[in-house]
């Protein structure tokens, strides 16, 4: 197995990729078959040229990837930059890379469903391992798409990816499938074989506060009540704000102030965002808040978030040098990091903090590609990977694998 | 019957006792569940008010954050402002200053749109010197807009920063700006060099999370401050570049046009020289002939001559004499000054060649009642020289000293080393040289206008002939004197070749 990345900050797309692929191209041995290419790229350099380069220097090699706030690589964060790894897998594993469309139209479910499907196709006597799936970062309903996947990989099928984002304008996010630019879409890449390890890790480091509360009337992402209360109540009560001034600062409060949803057995709770405020008080949460379950309003600090991460870090980590989990250790590993843009706004000048502390964990030579994210993809019990995979926000989800 | 009264009574009692025990139980009961409402009410009353406290933690955690985001803007922006000024101060030309601000310092301070603009005297309106953010078509569009020249006025009139949060009660010009620059929130700031064209900066954006504030005011008008500053720097320089530049064009030309007097002041010499040259030979030819019927005339040889006729012979002989001397001289200044007299320079010993001159001269000295005397230290009598032409400096200089020396007067001479030469300094007491007269008397034909010089004849040559030999040796002359008191004249010859 052998990882390459390469980065550039050029303006131009075009440039940008093949400054890109000349520096991952370099690192990698002259008679190495690359499997697989992962690109990650700010906003303003999505778009079919990078594509285009990349498809005409690495020919039939599959591509995914996304759009992102920022992309991350072991050299740092950049605003605007182009994240390219190559990966040359093992011999014997198989991969296949797919997508599914027009989201909006045919519902999160019924893409995540047609997504797995295609995933599926081709791998009908391999052993499957690992999906990784990027799916557009502006859909309300990514818990939709996450249950579609599920119901054809596997209801516990270890899976991993995000949603993209852009500059935090939410006009426009990204996906990349070989030469294809798409939108309102979802792509990802199905690994197999059983010649890859691999480990994840997924934390946010937000507290609970306050008393639980019940969720009393939902549907999907909507929560219409809570405690038998309009749900924008709670926010009324604790922020001590009237409907209107929390629809002025709902982005600030909800990144600061989530929802958080208790899952029994579970480290953490698992975060929701709030997307809109309806005229009833209803709060439309990006992802799923299903009626019945115990809430509560959650505070995060710079450093419980950067606690978070180490501990996602560590436990992706252990979790691939495990040898209950893993047989033999890696020889060699990468890791792919997907980092909330909400984490990046908190953590503001100390952003760079949080990727030191990985790198610190991981070591400091461990390739690492990522981007930051308007959610992210993965089990929540990540050590032995038959958790159910559920849709964070504000997390740091990270996949780290080796052969 | 009697055990069945019994059997009766006990079961009565037996009853009242299970009665009074269930009655305690629920009594007991109804008391524990009394304490256990007590304090479930307790616990839901310490979670009402932990709730409480929680709602005050996020009520204060909020106020912290906005202030910790306020700190974090104003510490990123001042970072960025920091890197800004210094690569604004990296260079001294007008046209690179705005070239030094990057787009990404600038989206650092949170602004992604910016344009400097800088007034143009000679097109009567603004110009755009940096444009980020904007295509060349809308930077075409924010030039040629109306309302721009009466902003830049605003601004400079006004002398301070706004921007779309200080001018929320002023529409108008709130919503020309935003036309203009196609901009939602913006902070503009007047950028006033002392010297020069000033003009004003743009920094803009569309993200309403960005919530403009004083501190982006602050930020900007340092920021235009620093641009005024590193243009009226650039300017000074510029200022002190090119008068630097115009004063060393100037020398340069003086240089030419004196090197090309200098050029016509030689070829002017050199054809005096060449015609003083050609005349002394033409002249000498016919004065021999005059000298040579003369001296005949004289002899006798041609029959006796009345001695009336004998006096102007003599007189023809010796002014013929003069005329010769005059000739000789003229030809060897003229041939020292082309260059053609070689100078047969040795090592002479100075006291020997003064002993040799002054044998000649000692008569004058006697039938003039001059006193001589001469200090010629050891470490000064080497010299490197022509034997003959040092003879005639010396013979010219004593020559000029008895002249204007009166009776009873002292020449003088005396010598030193000095750096590789040896000075001599020829003295008199006689009438001196007046001021006006020291440095001409070094010129052909010159002599200075007094009663001695009406009565002694002289050609005028003498003085120049001694600079242009002292000259050929590499050395120097120059005259000290006071009227009345006398005359040092001082020359320079090599100790060695």
């Amino acid at each position: 197995m052998e990882i390459s990345i390469g980065v550039s900050i050029e303006k131009d797309p075009a440039s940008a990729a093949r400054e890109a692929l000349k520096e991952a191209i370099k690192n990698l041995s002259s008679d190495s078959k690359i499997s697989l290419a992962i690109a990650f790229s700010s906003i303003d350099l999505a778009g079919t040229a990078i594509l285009k380069t990349i498809g005409d220097s690495l020919a039939n090699t599959p591509v995914i990837g996304c759009s992102g706030a920022a992309v991350i690589s072991n050299k740092g964060i950049f605003k605007h930059g182009l994240a390219l790894m190559l990966l040359c897998c093992p011999k014997g594993t198989s991969l296949n890379a797919a997508s599914a469309s027009e989201i909006k139209s045919k519902s999160s479910l019924e893409a995540g469903r047609e997504l797995g499907e295609k995933l599926l196709s081709g791998f009908k006597d391999t052993r499957r391992d690992l999906s990784i799936v990027f799916s557009d970062g502006l859909i309300e309903d990514s818990s939709g798409l996450i249950h579609g996947l599920e119901e054809k990989l596997g209801m516990s099928f270890p899976t991993i990816g995000c949603a993209a984002s852009d500059n935090l304008n939410f006009l426009r996010t990204y996906l990349f499938l070989n030469q294809n630019l798409l939108a309102d879409s979802a792509v990802g890449v199905l690994l197999g074989g059983g010649k890859l390890h691999f480990s994840m890790g997924i934390r946010h480091g937000w507290k609970p506060l306050g008393k639980p509360r019940e969720v009393t009337f939902s549907k999907g992402n909507l929560v219409l009540e809570i405690d038998g209360q309009s749900a924008a109540k709670i926010y009324e009560e604790y922020l001590a704000r009237k409907i209107t001034e929390l629809k002025k600062e709902l982005k600030n409060f909800s990144i600061l102030y989530p929802l958080g949803i208790y899952l029994p057995g579970e480290d953490e709770y698992l975060l929701r965002n709030i997307i809109s405020i309806e005229h009833n008080g209803a709060l439309r949460f990006q992802g799923d808040v299903p009626q019945g379950s115990q809430v509560r309003l959650m505070i995060g600090t710079r450093t419980s978030c950067l606690i978070a991460a180490k501990e996602a870090a560590e436990e992706a980590k252990a979790g691939l040098f495990n040898p209950y989990l893993n047989n033999r250790s890696p020889k060699k590993y990468f890791v792919l990091l997907f980092d909330s843009i909400f984490r990046n706004l908190l953590l503001s000048r100390e952003a760079n903090k949080e990727l030191e502390i990985i790198k610190k964990v991981f070591g400091q030579d461990i390739p690492i590609i990522g981007l930051y994210t308007y959610g992210e993809y993965a089990p929540l019990k990540a050590l032995n990977y038959r958790g159910k995979i559920y849709a964070h926000n504000q997390g740091v989800a990270m996949l780290a694998i080796g052969e | 019957m009697l055990n069945n009264e019994i059997f009766i009574h006990l079961s009565f009692a037996g009853g009242l006792i299970f009665i009074v025990w269930v009655t305690a139980m629920i009594i007991v009961r109804m008391e524990r569940s009394k304490q256990l409402q007590a304090t479930i009410d307790k616990l839901k009353k310490t979670l009402d008010e932990m709730d409480e406290q929680a709602k005050l933690i996020v009520r204060t955690d909020m106020e912290l954050n906005k202030t910790q985001e306020e700190l974090d803007k104003k510490m990123t922006g001042l970072y960025a402002l920091q890197r800004l000024s210094s690569a604004i101060s990296t260079t001294l030309e007008e046209e690179q200053i705005f070239k030094m601000i990057d787009p990404n310092y600038l989206e650092e301070l949170n602004f992604e749109k910016s344009c400097a603009l800088l007034w143009n005297e000679r097109l009567k309106a603004f110009q755009i010197q940096l444009s980020v953010g904007y295509s060349e078509e809308a930077t075409g569009k924010i030039k040629s807009a109306p309302g721009l020249g009466e902003i830049g006025e605003t601004l400079l009139k006004g002398e301070h920063t706004f921007s779309s949060a200080s001018l929320q009660h002023n529409d108008g010009l709130k919503n020309k700006i935003q036309s203009i620059f196609k901009t939602s929130f913006f902070v503009l700031s007047p950028i006033m060099p002392k010297e020069g064209s000033r003009g004003f900066i743009f920094v803009g954006t569309d993200n309403p999370e960005a919530l403009i504030n004083e501190g982006d005011e602050e930020l900007i008008t340092i920021l235009a401050n620093q641009l005024g500053q590193a243009l009226e720097n650039a300017r000074l320089f510029e200022k002190t570049w090119r008068a630097q530049h115009d004063l060393e064009k100037k020398v340069e030309e003086r240089t030419k046009e004196l090197t090309s007097a200098l050029n016509e002041v030689k070829m002017i010499s050199k054809r005096k020289t060449d015609f003083i040259s050609a005349v002394s030979h033409e002249l000498r030819t016919p004065l021999t002939s005059v000298k040579g019927y003369a001296a005949i005339l004289l002899s006798g040889k041609l029959g006796d001559i009345p001695s009336e006729i004998r006096e102007r012979l003599e007189k023809i002989n010796r002014h013929s004499d003069e005329l010769v001397h005059m000739v000789n001289d003229l030809l060897d200044i003229a041939r020292i000054e082309a260059n053609r007299m070689t100078m047969n320079k040795e090592n002479l010993d100075l006291k020997a060649a003064l002993d040799g001159i002054m044998d000649l001269l000692s008569g004058q000295f006697k039938e003039k009642q001059i006193n001589f005397n001469a200090e010629i230290p050891q470490d000064a009598n080497k010299i490197f020289a022509d034997r003959s032409q040092i003879s005639r400096v010396f013979i010219n200089l004593f020559g000029n000293a008895l002249k204007f020396t009166p009776a009873q007067g002292t020449i003088s001479v005396r010598a030193h080393k000095t750096d590789g030469f040896v000075q001599i300094d020829v003295s008199d007491t006689g009438c001196g040289i007046p001021e006006e007269a020291r440095e001409a008397i070094f010129e052909e034909f010159y002599r200075v206008d007094n009663s001695i010089n009406q009565e002694v004849k002289g050609t005028g040559l003498g003085l120049s002939l001694v600079k242009h030999i002292v000259e050929a040796h590499n050395g120097k002359i120059w005259v000290k004197s006071k009227v009345g008191s006398g005359s040092t004249f001082s020359f320079t010859i090599p100790q060695t070749g």
